[in-house]
């Protein structure tokens, strides 16, 4: 699975970051999601899940990679 | 261009939406400023409802509700808003400036609060706690609010303006009278003296730049190369004055008095006090069910919204503490659950206008939770001086909190 963000309805809580730091980070300009590993393993897919269901703004979500693999 | 914003007479309204309701009106009673929010939902007020209190205005009770406002700014304007009406009212950069224009300002101070910003200023800001707190821990009790919430952000903006520790006393005096006088000459001759001391001191910062917010602010150009309308400068410095002050004083003033009650929390927070993410889901979750702000907005155009008629400048309160406890969004919304998993809580607002110093006012909260924790690990109410004061109105809080620690000095 890989994560996206929609970075015109996220507007910088950094919840994601704060839940998830190995995947999401914020820019030094805007506060505003980064990814910086889009492809989420097994392993920390329970956080990454848990990140998207905190983000304020519904910006977050997980899909198939371009690949196919899960 | 002169605006005239007669209180709405509510011929649109109909009956069955109006309910007498006073959000300044703290009824005798009542120990906590929220309850009147909350008591509107179990009197099973419709969701959407209109007071003629105040200069007459909407309440919008459901998380969905607010939050959608909170988006839709063709709709609800956060321009000349304040309830009861002021006019005319400053046009504060950038809260009070609607999207695309708000971006301007927004752009401006963004960079000075992302986490990365807040971050690099953590130690400093937790420097100044440590210092307050030492000097708290040596007695035996303290008027929270006075020693300390009231304290801490004022010097917290001393530092993200670059002025020294010896200015504090004068910036205490100012927010003070700025949030609590109720005389209207007093006020208003407060305001002007705010406004001189930022026009001195941005003068100051831009004759003696610093690497502080009000030197950034004073020296920023636009995309033309032209620096920003003085008054414009003047009306985000004084934003930022007031914007961190009362909001985070108020909302430790609600954790303190939570945590003097409840042993198990100190205990949580103790427990955790290096675990990063253990301590900020404990965080987030006092801020969700200790949200002191209600926002206004002001209707922009007719609008026939989720089956309810508003006009133009009609005005409406967004209650962040109901949002907070809709039981359609969070399991058990009025239990505090320190380890709560989803916290998709409204404190700081959101969409385009949420709160630029949520970072800054996070950090506070941790740094001065951790540095008291350390030296205060048990206290209590102190009778003597129990919470007072209850204030109702667009900020909640009390002016009064006791602690003491008899116990453990």
């Amino acid at each position: 699975m890989e994560v996206i963000v929609d970075l015109e309805r996220c507007q910088g809580h950094a919840r994601c970051e704060d839940i998830c730091p190995e995947i999401f980070a914020t820019d030094p300009i805007e506060g505003k999601c980064v990814i910086r590993q889009p492809q989420v393993s097994l392993a920390l897919e329970p956080q990454v899940r848990l990140a998207i269901r905190n983000c304020p703004e519904g910006a977050l979500r997980l899909r198939r990679s371009k690949d196919g693999a899960l | 261009m002169t605006l005239h914003f007669a209180p709405p007479e509510p011929h649109h309204v109909p009956k069955d939406l109006i309910f007498d309701f006073d959000f300044f009106h703290m009824p005798h009673g009542i120990t906590d400023p929220a309850e009147i929010w909350h008591d509107l939902r179990r009197r099973g007020v419709p969701p959407i409802f209109y007071t003629p209190r105040n200069g007459g205005h909407w309440v919008f009770l459901d998380y969905a509700d607010i939050v959608e406002a909170y988006r839709d700014h063709g709709i609800f304007s956060t321009y000349q808003t304040p309830i009861p009406p002021i006019e005319p009212f400053p046009v504060v950069q950038p809260q009070g400036v609607d999207p695309p224009e708000h971006q301007i300002f927004r752009r401006l101070l963004a960079p000075m609060f992302t986490p990365i910003a807040v971050r690099d200023m953590a130690d400093a800001l937790r420097g100044r706690a440590a210092l307050l707190i030492e000097d708290i821990a040596r007695q035996k009790s303290c008027d929270l609010i006075e020693d300390f919430a009231s304290r801490f952000p004022t010097a917290t903006f001393l530092h993200l303006f670059g002025l020294p520790e010896a200015r504090l006393e004068e910036f205490l005096r100012l927010a003070n009278t700025f949030f609590r006088s109720t005389d209207p000459e007093e006020r208003a001759l407060n305001l002007s003296d705010i406004y001189q001391v930022l026009d001195g001191l941005f003068h100051e910062k831009m004759t003696r730049p610093g690497s502080d917010i009000a030197s950034a602010i004073v020296s920023a150009r636009d995309r033309e190369g032209n620096s920003y309308a003085w008054q414009d400068i003047l009306n985000c410095g004084f934003l930022l004055f007031v914007a961190g002050l009362d909001t985070v004083t108020n909302t430790m003033a609600y954790i303190w008095r939570y945590l003097a009650m409840t042993p198990s929390a100190r205990h949580y927070f103790l427990e955790n006090i290096d675990n990063q993410q253990a301590f900020s889901r404990g965080v987030e979750e006092l801020l969700r069910i200790n949200a002191v702000s209600n926002l206004f907005r002001r209707i922009a155009k007719d609008t026939h919204w989720r089956g309810v008629e508003f006009r133009r400048n009609d005005r409406i309160i967004l209650p962040n503490t109901l949002a907070n406890r809709d039981a359609k969004i969070f399991e058990n919304p009025n239990e505090i659950d320190l380890n709560r998993a989803v916290n998709v809580h409204v404190t700081f607002g959101v969409g385009p206008h949420r709160c630029i110093g949520s970072h800054l006012a996070k950090t506070e909260i941790i740094v001065s939770l951790q540095e008291w924790l350390k030296r205060i690990p048990d206290f209590e109410l102190d009778p003597a001086r129990p919470p007072a004061g209850l204030f109702g109105g667009s900020v909640m809080g009390f002016t009064q909190l006791g602690l003491r620690w008899p116990s453990i000095q």
